[in-house]
């Protein structure tokens, strides 16, 4: 609208995979191609040995979800900063496909209590939800066997999403590099003020109780971990973020 | 995320929340931001941060808010108690919120008729399915749509 004030602008171009393989390294390229690989993964897994047993990455490719499914903990879109701080500049994302981690521990105990989605997975995962992969969407499994005990502990899931997040950091630093011309979409999205018109808060109530059931906030990456923190160390109290920095992906359920 | 997998808000719903977008893209709306709080365990502490949001709230002048949360059972605490501390502030509310035939609300407000249940379940209940029970785009045009009528409701004073 003519008289809206640009504050500040995101721009977030996403490149669509279209082959999505198990192959010799971990690697995504600009024109739609990517390779997962398990032996980046296994020195990664080593470091966090204190909790985690094992992890085993699982290519499921569309359609074949007729397959058991531990917990589902989350589902992340790899996402990364190219300009900017969280909120503005440019961010690239990757779109068809999303990493989706899996608990559960030594003993079979899964990683959540109230209520756990282990199962089927054409059972359990509603596809095409704004939260949930398409019908034509690569789903990366990310299954972490914890140690004994460990899949209900608030350290381990953290250390475990630590885990996650250092793998996908792989693709993160080249997707970091990719020729921003190339992307198959461009959104662009506004802080606008648009005077004269309705203004409308949200207010949005997030879970901070523990483990599996927590929010964290502005991560250094969009969707990410590192820097980081979880709403309980911010007493649970109110936080105001701009509609680009929540856009740009500044809360990571933790769950 | 949430309290149960069927209801809880995965990062991906996150990052491609249809509230934020589609509040961004009506041009009949100044989305002013997104105020977050956390559902802590404790009932004092859940009162007193539901209560400090409407307070900003309060402080910031909105026309209208909406209150949402992907938790239930004991999250109503937090939820209903900032919808009726807006709503007794004289600010038009609106909001969404699961609650099927399992999760109703196990608290009351006279503020809360603004409220979408965005249940998906056919039974109404925690299905465990990751995503079933999400709010989509219809649910968040329901949620707006109550939001304008209520907002211009006090504008005229009616």
């Amino acid at each position: 609208m003519a008289n809206d004030i640009n504050l500040r602008r995101l721009v977030i171009k996403a490149f669509h995979m279209t082959e999505v393989e198990v192959g010799d390294c971990n690697s995504v390229s600009v024109d739609g191609k990517m390779t997962i690989n398990m032996d980046e993964l296994n020195p990664i897994v080593a470091k966090y040995s204190d909790v985690i047993e094992s992890v085993k990455l699982e290519l499921i490719k569309p359609g074949e979800h007729d397959r058991y499914t531990n917990t589902i903990m989350d589902i992340i879109p790899i996402s990364t900063k190219v300009l900017g701080e969280l909120g503005e500049g440019i961010t690239h994302t990757v779109t068809g496909v999303y990493v989706m981690p899996t608990g559960v521990d030594v003993d079979g105990e899964q990683a959540h209590e109230f209520g756990s989605s282990e199962g089927n997975l054409k059972d359990m995962l509603y596809l095409n939800r704004a939260g949930t992969p398409a019908d034509d969407d690569y789903i990366i499994s990310f299954d972490i066997v914890f140690k004994k005990g460990m899949a209900q502990e608030r350290y381990a899931i953290i250390k475990a999403y630590r885990c996650v997040e250092e793998w996908m950091n792989i693709f993160r630093a080249q997707l970091k590099k990719f020729n921003g011309t190339k992307c198959t979409e461009k959104h662009e999205y506004y802080d606008r003020i648009r005077p004269g018109q309705k203004k409308v808060l949200v207010i949005k109530e997030m879970i901070a109780h523990g483990a599996m059931l927590d929010t964290w906030i502005f991560p250094n990456e969009p969707s990410g971990v590192e820097g980081g923190k979880s709403l309980i160390d911010y007493g649970c109290m109110p936080i105001m973020l701009t509609p680009n920095e929540f856009r740009d992906g500044a809360i990571k359920s933790m769950n | 995320m949430g309290v149960g997998p069927s209801t809880k808000e995965t990062s991906l719903h996150h990052f491609r929340d249809p509230l934020i977008k589609i509040l961004g893209e009506d041009s009949g709306i100044d989305l002013m931001g997104v105020l977050v709080f956390g559902s802590p365990e404790g009932n004092e502490e859940k009162i007193r941060c539901s209560r400090t949001a409407a307070v900003v709230a309060e402080c910031a002048r909105p026309d209208g808010v909406i209150v949402e949360t992907d938790g239930w059972g004991n999250l109503d605490v937090d939820y209903v108690n900032c919808v009726d501390e807006i709503g007794k502030r004289g600010i038009p509310v609106a909001g969404l919120n699961w609650s099927g035939t399992a999760g109703t609300f196990v608290v009351q407000s006279d503020y809360l008729g603004n409220v979408v249940d965005f249940n998906k379940n056919p039974e109404g209940i925690e299905s465990n399915i990751v995503g079933e029970n999400n709010y989509t785009d219809d649910d968040v045009r329901e949620c707006i749509k109550k939001l304008k009528i209520a907002m211009l409701k006090k504008e005229r004073s009616l």
